[in-house]
């Protein structure tokens, strides 16, 4: 019982934090889906240069820790900024460099799902629609963007989960998040109430993460009984 | 040698099979018709213990009970005394042609593995696939997986053998090498009850039809006679439509 | 300012000491969760009630919470708890054991997710198969069903081994001695922080590539049953994703959907 009003009182005391969190993953959620969608085009151009940077993009993204990715970002910056543009970055905001690792890491499987959600839809359907006389940019807004949408929305909602779990990586530079604020909590109690704290802070996130699940899961809902014929 | 009496069958409140009655006897070929959702695959799965009957009696290789008293060890004594040719084949896909057939021998009858594959060669041998024996499900056409697929079932030469459908998901070049198959069975005094939209099978193989629609058994009897002078409208309504098609 | 290549070499001697206690922990809980994972999918399949749900309510809780707060946990919890049992012994063991724990916990449950979803990729024809040629249905799950859903969970497992790697390399928060921990320490001396990094970004992608060719060979090698179109050869660059196989459901629900309409 003194546990769980702990981790109540505890849960108030992380909640203000989490600000930066939701500000962090929105962005790199943003940037790194725009990024994805170039990937995406790279991957199915005409280039094979393209094609192939793409690839091995994706791969070495693939294979990266993302503790990694924050430090190389972190630390890696700055001296690209000054070796190349003569200017010094050391004043930015920290949280621009998470937001920067995040958008990278996140633009790799964003950019698979892209790719295989249109290829999964667009075979035939461009034919159908431009035969019945639509335009291409009617047919792709119309006929394909709405059927991809459906099939991407599920792995979509697992990278964006995903991202929200290595945003949690945002404290080793120092940003001020909720697990930084929660082991600022755990010090000042000089250690105590440790495990109590950590699970009001895996709780926030428990929460978020059904929360990104449920949303998706009514989204699907009310998409397939609007288009009940897409039978992916 | 089968009896069924009274089979009864229905999924959520639909009843399928609404009072079902077979006699199989020793050498007998049946085949059933009829048409689409009358309830043929569901009769041989309930017979065949793969779904539970609501109702009915089973007089089968030593067990004679109400459907809804088989335990276990009679729903065992069922199955390792029938043979199940499935409309989709559903060879072992991780065993090779032989496996497939060595598979039941050795792991349920308790075969030493030499016996079980000098079994398994002979039933290869059987439907024309000795040399097919090393490969995997894959890499078979699909009139030579059924044929695995009878050979599986002979190998463990039960009292009798069900084939749903064994020819619908061939194409039609690849129909003619599996009914071969079959008839030579047939001819071999196996005990075969088919379910199959294959009339000429049905007319000239098999030595008893059943027409089977909405769950009942319409009507019955010397393939000659079904099909040439039905006593029932359904039966001839329902033969004239198909053989249209043909 | 450029690169300090002398102390990359430096670091690059050094931190490799740590990759045998990166992969020590990964191979841990690889074995650990592998068959933890087959055990829950199958409590979840089969709708065992009571654990149903305690297993729905783990795999949800673990893949709904960042691994930095797991390790928090554990690592904040298990010493006292130990400490309760065992005495003061607790406070001396090699925090390895903690790291073990962790990414155990954490990959049982994304490997649950994935012998789940590849566990219902198995045709229900091929249980009926076995049963009909007199198998028990134990038998048949052991013989057919399981051989068949490990192959086609394969790449999957290879995602989760990729994702384990990649999150072993938090250990260091636990003290241990790993790759990104011996880097770090080098780092300090001289604030060469980006040359130690880079160093130990190169040994995950070494690591992480070898883990990918491991398991490619593997799939290669079983995957001779497969049918052409099913196979998935070359590298599997698929997000690290474990909802992937349910598009892989579902066309084979379709395929089958398709057979029943034919049979009819
Ligand atoms: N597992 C099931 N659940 C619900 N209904 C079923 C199931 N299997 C079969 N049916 C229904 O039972 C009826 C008979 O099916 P079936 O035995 O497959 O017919 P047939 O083989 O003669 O075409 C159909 O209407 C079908 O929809
Ligand atoms: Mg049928």
């Amino acid at each position: 019982m003194d546990n769980i009003k702990l981790i109540i009182n505890f849960l108030g005391q992380l909640l203000p934090a989490i600000n930066i969190t939701l500000i962090v993953s929105l962005s790199s959620i943003i940037l790194g889906s725009l990024l994805g969608l170039l990937l995406a085009a790279a991957k199915m151009s005409e280039s094979v240069v393209l094609r192939v940077l793409a690839r091995v993009y994706v791969s070495v993204i693939r294979a990266t820790p993302s503790i990694i990715m924050i430090f190389v970002v972190y630390y890696g910056m700055p001296m690209l900024f000054n070796n190349w543009f003569h200017t010094n970055i050391d004043g930015w905001n920290r949280m621009y460099f998470v937001i920067i690792a995040l958008t990278v890491l996140f633009s790799a499987p964003a950019s698979e799902l892209f790719r295989s959600a249109h290829e999964s839809i667009s075979k035939g359907q461009m034919e159908a629609g431009l035969m019945v006389g639509m335009t291409p940019f009617q047919t792709f807004y119309r006929i394909i963007l709405p059927q991809a949408f459906v099939v991407a929305l599920p792995n979509f909602a697992n990278s964006v989960v995903n991202l929200l779990k290595e945003g949690a990586l945002t404290f080793t530079i120092g940003v001020v998040d909720m697990v930084a604020k929660a082991q600022m909590i755990v010090a000042n109690n000089s250690g105590g109430y440790a495990w109590q704290t950590y699970c009001a802070l895996a709780l926030i996130y428990w929460v978020i993460s059904l929360a990104v699940d449920k949303g998706v899961s009514l989204v699907e809902k009310s998409y397939q009984a609007k288009r009940k014929t897409i039978a992916v | 040698m089968l009896t069924i009496e009274g089979l009864k069958k229905g999924y959520e409140g639909n009843e399928i099979l609404k009072g079902i009655s077979i006699d199989v006897n020793k050498g007998d070929v049946i085949s059933i018709i009829g048409p689409s959702g009358s309830g043929k695959t569901t009769l041989l799965r309930t017979i065949t213990t793969l779904e539970a009957a609501d109702g009915g009696h089973i007089t089968f290789a030593g067990v004679d009970k109400d459907f809804e008293k088989l335990n276990g060890k009679d729903i065992n004594t069922i199955r390792r005394n029938v043979g199940f040719v499935f409309q989709n084949y559903n060879l072992f896909n991780n065993k090779t042609a032989l496996q497939n057939i060595t598979e039941g021998l050795i792991v349920a009858r308790k075969v030493k593995k030499s016996e079980a594959e000098k079994i398994a060669l002979d039933a290869l041998e059987r439907v024309g696939l000795s040399d097919r024996k090393n490969h995997y499900p894959s890499q078979l056409s699909g009139g030579q997986q059924q044929r695995v697929g009878i050979a599986r079932a002979i190998a463990l030469n039960p009292e009798v053998i069900f084939f749903d459908e064994p020819t619908s998901a061939l194409d039609p070049e690849l129909v003619g090498e599996v009914l071969k198959v079959m008839q030579d069975l047939a001819n071999s005094g196996t005990t075969m009850v088919v379910v199959t939209h294959q009339m000429s099978f049905a007319r000239d193989v098999s030595n008893r039809v059943i027409f089977m629609a909405d769950g009942h058994i319409v009507e019955q009897g010397d393939p000659k006679k079904i099909f040439e002078n039905p006593s029932e409208e359904r039966t001839k309504k329902f033969l004239t439509d198909i053989l249209a098609n043909v | 300012m450029s690169l300090n290549t002398d102390f990359m070499v430096k670091v690059a001697q050094t931190a490799i000491q740590g990759v045998p206690v990166t992969l020590q922990i990964v191979l841990v809980a690889l074995l650990i969760s592998l068959p933890i994972g087959v055990l829950f999918a199958l409590i979840r399949i089969y709708r065992i009630k009571g654990l149903e749900l305690i297993v729905k309510f783990y795999v949800s809780l673990v893949r709904g919470t960042p691994i930095i707060a797991q390790i928090l946990i554990v690592y904040s919890a298990f010493p006292s708890l130990l400490n309760m049992m065992i005495g003061k012994a607790a406070f001396s063991i090699n925090p390895i054991y903690y790291a073990y724990i962790v990414f155990t916990l954490n990959s049982i449950a994304t490997l649950t997710e994935v012998f789940r979803s590849a566990l219902q990729t198995v045709d229900k024809g091929q249980m009926e198969a076995g049963l009909m040629v007199g198998m028990q249905p134990r038998q048949a799950f052991w013989r057919i069903i399981l051989p068949q859903a490990l192959i086609s969970a394969l790449p999957n497992i290879a995602n989760a081994t990729l994702y384990l790697i990649k999150n072993s390399s938090l250990a260091f928060i636990m003290s241990v001695k790993d790759i990104t921990a011996i880097a770090k320490t080098e780092a300090a001396f001289n604030y060469n922080f980006l040359e130690a990094y880079l160093v130990v970004w190169v040994y995950y992608l070494i690591i992480c590539y070898g883990a990918e060719i491991i398991f490619n060979l593997l799939e290669r090698y079983f995957s001779k049953y497969r049918r052409s179109a099913k196979r998935t050869t070359g590298f599997n660059w698929n997000p690290f994703s474990i909802k992937q196989p349910k598009l892989v459901v579902k066309t084979d629900l379709a395929e089958s959907e398709r057979t029943n309409n034919a049979h009819n």
